[in-house]
């Protein structure tokens, strides 16, 4: 049967329609169009269409220029791997277009191709081949280190990728967690059968299939595997424990059987991580058809027979008008009948098993002819090629298989024996069989898969042996052409590598970037290993191939993002600063008024009158039990048994290591009732630490912590007045008589009953932490700001409170500190007790204080007080050298110039003694060494 | 000291519109739709510590990992086994100083360590219910939530949504249904990522819902 | 990401537990010396095989464990409640 191509006449190009009769077994629905544009130009295909082959089906052929050379690349698998099919879709960059699904209004259009896809000037003027030799990323573009950007810019041009505009949409990208007892990875008849015999053990199953249907190489069968498809397809629908995930990929195995499964064309969801804890994995990925490498083999018109098998009997595309078929195995024989039933002339057929072979392919913007291995020329405008097939072990190498290469079957096999009890594996890349062995086969370890999923006790399943065909090796016939059509690596930049020292698989895959495109080496890695054998004299064996690493499929980022989620806390009184210009400070989790748009005004304020600051963050612990003190005595460096109820007391916390860790107040509640505060980021880790005390070393210890952190909305009302205010609304006797410094009550305040007062002096005045019931917490600041009004209240954010503290010497852990900082490095002397019989860090602390050559925290002032030295710059010694930093600096409103504290040396350390400061833009000011405490030394202030 | 206005409770989920129940400030929202949202932190949460296989564990009668409905005295009470020696009772709105008290006398003579704590204001208490709750929750949350595996009435801690949550399912007539609650400061948070994760399933806030039977106030 | 056994949760991913390395005992503080206490601080075996390790369960029962880990195939044979293994130890 012969079909005549009716021509049309299409934009500016000759364009012919290679669309065949219905065929059975066609994908496409005939009875509805959809339009789309390429590269500006209207087209139609059918619903069922891919991009590339509604494209085809309308006579095109080139459909991308390659990524160095910016050579014409045509069709070449027909499936998701195509290499040369990479379009741009809408804002979409990167799409797979012999994948993608035609839909209603596509625009597409060709990647990073100048002026035009026909004619590209990178191509024509051929600089792009004197540019970019083998290594280039490593030779060309290594000195000198100034040029990096100019060389930046020429490259990009040559990138082949398409664009994503600053303005596209971020999209609804999809998460979901799933237990499925097993995950089919494959959804061709093996991975069918294998399904169907899990989920009728009683195993839930998620069956995943790359294409747009199950069947795999059924769909382009003849009548008989159409058969079987219908079958299968059936079985598969009867079982409810089946959930069939089509247009999806299982992107990695990782430990444990956690198996990340890409899902798309989903409504709605432009795509969809599934998060998969399997019982069991089967991995049924089929075969993938591999090119050959010769002169020519990346022109247009150059395709494997299985593209061909696809293109006739899925979409009903005639490939071509005059073939020439390169066969090694039936699929080629297959390929050679349908085209000849497409009405495509098949002008010679080339036998690898009788020794027959081709020499090169010539053409231009596509195949005209082709070189046999006889010498005689045959004109052709497609080239097919069947010479082998790559078994995907991705899945198994990440399960700990490494394959190993059987030169019978010229394929890289996997040894079942090394896989881990919940992985399994059933289908092409086991062996070949026909489809009742492959099905008999699958079935067998789907049933064992199931088996061991769902831990049945008895005997493991008798899996048959699965017929393994033998095939020629059969990678390049040596007259050159691409190894990697993706990447755009020929055969000679395999072999210059390998004359340049890189002669192991893994270095010739860095140096020249062969198996790193899109398509992740399925198609490429095993030419680059056989290409590289022979260049190293080698056998493929012996040369080994590379670690298939996940992802088996690139994954965008959406997919890997998915919803933004980064948890965020926020204070009850969060939605007053909102109202009130609160600018926001991110603090770990914490979203915090930094300042209220005026943070000087507001240390002022503290200092003449009365502030409010939400303190909601400090973290807060509370402790029961008879040995309490016995835990804040080990915690703490300091002494906690003769800490009254009523009162509170400062202490630091250290490492065994006797680095600081935190610092806090607590007070005694009750007998046997205390209340721990944290810093606000140590929050967690101090909860953590005191369970791991009590939980590995102190079981015996009597004591419950529990973390009420968020259980209070803390506020601390400071300044002269603040005694004032609180007064104001609360009954609680608030003088310094019955209410001292470092004390602690709990009482009733604006109608809240259950707070907690201590009074403490973090800002060096007097001031009263309230920490009220949190769900109350909003009505208590509201009241405390109304009633103040008179009193000149103010808010004041975390920016204010640290210049407050500043002015008062306190140091703040992690700042003032750091990961190095021991104990009486902290400025916190007086308080180490080392007297005590143990605590966490003491040797270390015993053996800092012996040795006495730590540095110290200590005060420093420039002499001149209106510069501001930022934080972290260095101070010098006398010879130069680093001697310190300044941990914290500040312009300080209360004395009207700068102060700062410093980590410096100890040789340093004397107050009165000059040193010099160096600023980042490098200039020096002299400061000196002060005491620590900068505004009221006496501490007069906090005590009244 | 001078008068101040009555307090007003309020949850770390903002609701809107807003009306006041039993004085907290409660979503007015009714949702018409199956699957639904709600903020049930006006509930009275009290924990209670003791070790986890002693004579407070018979006391109470529920073991880590299970709930149990009882009424201990302070009215309806849903028993929580939320870790080893830890359980958290809840109880219906204002009931917080009657729960501990009851359970502070249940616990009394049990001779071990025991701390009972009023945490109604430490945490942040949703409910997320009906046929779409699985697939959302599933959405944010690694736990495997078959039947076979977390049936109703069982009491689990994870991560939801990155953030550590108890999660309890507490199915209400045979609907499936889930109390999730987390630290207080991060309930708007955990809320908003529910409401995303559910937002392809159609979800619908509703207002405070209660411990008793599905949808009807307590 | 491999999974965690808790004796109390059940299998959790990994994720939801912090990491807290190989313990060693804890010298006498009255009488260490400075060799001994950083061997204990910072000293650590780095074994290819079984290691017994201490995970703390952050997002789950908040219980410090102590887990048995063959550092090459992550295989677990044996996860414990801290404080059982510490009242053990005291015996």
């Amino acid at each position: 049967m012969s079909i005549l191509p009716t021509t049309r006449r299409r934009g500016a190009d000759d364009a012919t329609d290679r669309r065949l009769p219905p065929r059975e077994g066609e994908v496409i629905d005939r009875r509805r169009t959809v339009g789309f544009t390429w590269n500006g130009t209207r087209y139609t295909g059918h619903p069922g269409d891919t991009i590339v082959s509604a494209l085809a089906a309308a006579g095109e052929r080139v459909f991308s220029r390659s990524y160095k050379y910016h050579r014409p690349r045509g069709l070449l698998t027909a499936s998701y791997l195509d290499p040369g099919t990479m379009v741009q879709v809408g804002d979409e960059p990167n799409v797979r277009g012999a994948h993608r699904l035609l839909t209603p209004g596509l625009e597409v259009s060709s990647q990073n191709t100048w002026p035009s896809l026909r004619f590209d000037v990178k191509a024509v003027n051929g600089l792009a081949e004197r540019f970019l030799a083998t290594g280039f990323y490593y030779k060309t573009f290594i000195k000198p280190e100034r040029l990096w950007p100019a060389y930046e810019k020429v490259l990009r041009t040559f990138v082949h990728a398409g664009e994503v505009p600053p303005d596209t949409d971020r999209g609804y990208y999809d998460k979901r967690h799933a237990h499925p007892d097993v995950v089919v990875a494959g959804g061709g008849p093996a991975g069918m059968a294998a399904a169907v015999a899990a989920a009728r053990a009683g195993a839930s199953v998620m069956l995943v299939e790359e294409e747009h249907q199950l069947g795999g190489h059924l769909r382009w069968g003849g009548p008989g595997d159409r058969a079987a498809l219908r079958d299968l397809r059936a079985q598969v629908a009867a079982q409810p424990g089946i959930e069939v995930l089509t247009d999806s990929v299982v992107a990695a195995r990782y430990d444990d059987n956690w198996i990340p499964i890409v899902q798309r064309s989903l409504p709605g969801v432009d795509e969809r991580l599934i998060k998969a804890r399997a019982g069991a994995l089967v991995v049924a990925p089929g075969l993938i058809e591999r090119p050959y490498v010769f002169a020519g083999n990346d022109l247009p018109g150059v395709v494997l027979s299985t593209a061909v098998r696809r293109l006739i009997n899925l979409w009903a595309v005639q490939p071509g008008q005059r073939a020439v078929v390169l066969t090694a195995n039936p699929e080629g024989d297959a390929a050679i009948a349908d085209l000849e039933d497409a009405g495509v002339e098949v002008a010679a057929v080339v036998d690898a098993r009788r020794g027959e072979t081709i020499t090169a392919a010539h053409g231009r913007q596509g195949v005209r002819a082709v070189e046999l291995g006889d010498g005689s020329r045959v004109e052709a405008d497609l080239l097919v090629t069947a010479v082998g097939w790559t078994a995907p072990t991705s899945l198994l190498n990440q399960s700990g298989d490494n394959p190993v290469y059987d030169p019978r079957t010229a394929r890289f096999r996997p040894d079942p024996a090394r896989m881990p009890e919940d992985v399994l594996a059933a289908g092409g890349i086991v062996g070949e069989g026909d489809v009742a062995q492959v099905v008999e086969h699958a079935d067998a370890v789907g049933r064992e898969a199931a088996r061991r999923a769902l831990r049945t006790a008895g005997t493991a399943v008798t899996v048959p042996d699965l017929a393994v065909a033998d095939h020629p090796e059969l990678f390049t016939n040596g007259t050159g052409g691409f190894v990697d059509l993706s990447e755009d690596v020929s055969a000679k930049d395999i072999i210059t590598a390998a004359a340049e020292g890189y002669d192991s698989v893994e270095l010739v895959k860095r140096y020249t970037t062969a198996t790193m495109g899109p398509g992740q080496g399925k198609l490429e890695t095993v030419n680059t290993v056989a290409v590289l054998a022979e260049a190293t004299g080698s056998t493929i064996a012996e040369t080994g191939t590379t670690t298939w690493r996940p992802m088996y499929a690139p994954v965008t980022l959406g997919a890997l993002a998915g919803r933004p989620r980064e948890p965020v806390r926020y204070s009850p009184m969060q939605p007053w600063h909102e109202r009130h210009g609160a600018v926001p400070l991110v603090a770990g989790q914490w979203i915090r008024p930094d300042h209220y748009g005026d943070p000087a005004g507001e240390v002022t304020a503290v200092r003449t009158a009365v502030g409010l600051i939400d303190v909601t963050p400090i973290g807060k612990l509370d402790l029961r039990g008879p040995d309490v003190p016995e835990l804040l005595e080990l915690l703490y460096v300091n002494k906690w048994q003769k800490l009254g109820v009523g009162r509170v007391r400062y202490g630091v916390m250290c490492a065994e290591d006797g680095v600081v860790l935190d610092d806090g107040v607590t007070g005694r509640l009750g007998e046997q009732h205390y209340l721990m505060s944290t810093t606000s980021s140590g929050a967690a880790a101090v909860w953590e630490w005191a369970e791991r005390w009590l939980q590995t070393a102190r079981p015996q210890w009597q004591v419950h912590v529990t973390p009420v952190t968020t259980a209070y909305a803390s506020i601390n009302v400071a300044g002269p007045r603040s005694r004032e205010l609180l007064g104001r609304l609360t009954d609680l006797d608030l003088g310094s008589e019955s209410f001292g410094y470092m004390s602690v009550r709990t009482g009733t305040v604006a109608g809240v009953a259950d707070c907690v007062l201590w009074r403490i002096g973090f800002t060096g005045e007097l001031s009263f932490e309230v920490h009220v019931p949190a769900a109350y917490g909003l009505h208590v600041w509201e009241q405390l700001m109304a009633a103040g009004e008179d009193l000149g209240v103010r808010p004041f954010g975390v920016e204010a409170q640290r210049v407050l503290r500043l002015e008062k010497g306190h140091a703040i852990v992690g700042q003032d500190t750091d990961g190095l900082t021991q104990g009486f490095s902290a400025g916190v002397d007086e308080l180490i007790k080392l007297d005590k019989p143990d605590f966490v860090g003491k040797p270390e602390l015993v053996w800092q204080h012996g040795r006495d050559t730590h540095p110290r925290l200590v005060g420093l002032r420039t002499l001149d007080g209106t510069i501001v030295p930022p934080e972290a710059s260095q101070i010098l010694d006398r010879a130069g050298g680093i001697a310190g930093r300044v941990t914290s600096s500040r312009m300080s409103p209360t004395l009207g110039r700068s102060i700062g504290l410093a980590q410096l040396d100890r040789e340093l350390a004397a107050v009165g003694t000059r040193v010099t400061v160096r600023l980042p833009d490098g200039r020096d000011v002299v400061a000196e060494v002060t005491d620590r405490v900068h505004v009221d030394p006496e501490g007069e202030r906090q005590r009244v | 000291m001078s008068d101040t206005a009555a307090p007003l409770a309020r949850s770390p989920i903002a609701p809107s519109p807003a009306t006041v129940l039993d004085g907290w400030e409660v979503s007015a929202r009714a949702a018409t739709g199956a699957s639904t949202l709600s903020d049930e932190t006006p509930l009275a949460k009290v924990l209670v510590r003791a070790p986890f296989d002693g004579a407070g564990r018979e006391a109470l009668g529920v073991g880590f990992g299970r709930t149990l409905r009882t009424d201990l005295g302070s009215g309806a009470v849903l028993l929580v086994g939320s870790a080893p020696g830890e359980w958290l009772a809840l109880g219906a709105p204002g009931t917080a100083p009657a729960l501990r008290t009851a359970l502070e006398e249940r616990l009394a003579g049990t001779g071990e360590l025991t701390s009972v704590l009023d945490l109604t204001h430490g945490r942040a208490l949703v409910r997320l219910q009906g046929p779409a709750a699985t697939a959302v929750l599933a959405g944010v949350c690694a736990i495997d939530l078959a039947d076979t595996v977390t049936p109703d009435g069982t009491a689990l801690r994870t991560s939801v949504a990155a953030v550590v949550t108890d999660v309890v399912r507490d199915d209400v007539a045979g609907v499936r249904s889930y109390l999730l609650h987390c630290e207080r400061s991060s309930g708007q948070y955990l809320w908003d990522a529910l409401l995303d994760a559910g937002s392809r399933s159609a979800v619908e806030v509703t207002g405070f819902r209660g411990l008793g039977s599905g949808g009807t106030a307590r | 990401m491999m999974l965690l056994p808790c004796p109390w949760c059940g299998p959790r991913n990994a994720g939801e537990f912090k990491y807290a390395g190989e313990g060693g005992a804890r010298p006498d503080p009255a009488t260490t010396t400075p060799e001994e206490w950083r061997r204990y601080l910072y000293f650590h075996a780095n074994t290819r095989g079984w290691v017994t390790e201490s995970w703390y369960h952050g997002a789950g029962c908040r219980r410090w464990l102590v887990v048995e880990r063959h550092t090459l195939t992550h295989e677990v044979r044996e996860v414990r409640d801290a404080v059982q293994v510490a009242r053990e130890g005291a015996r």
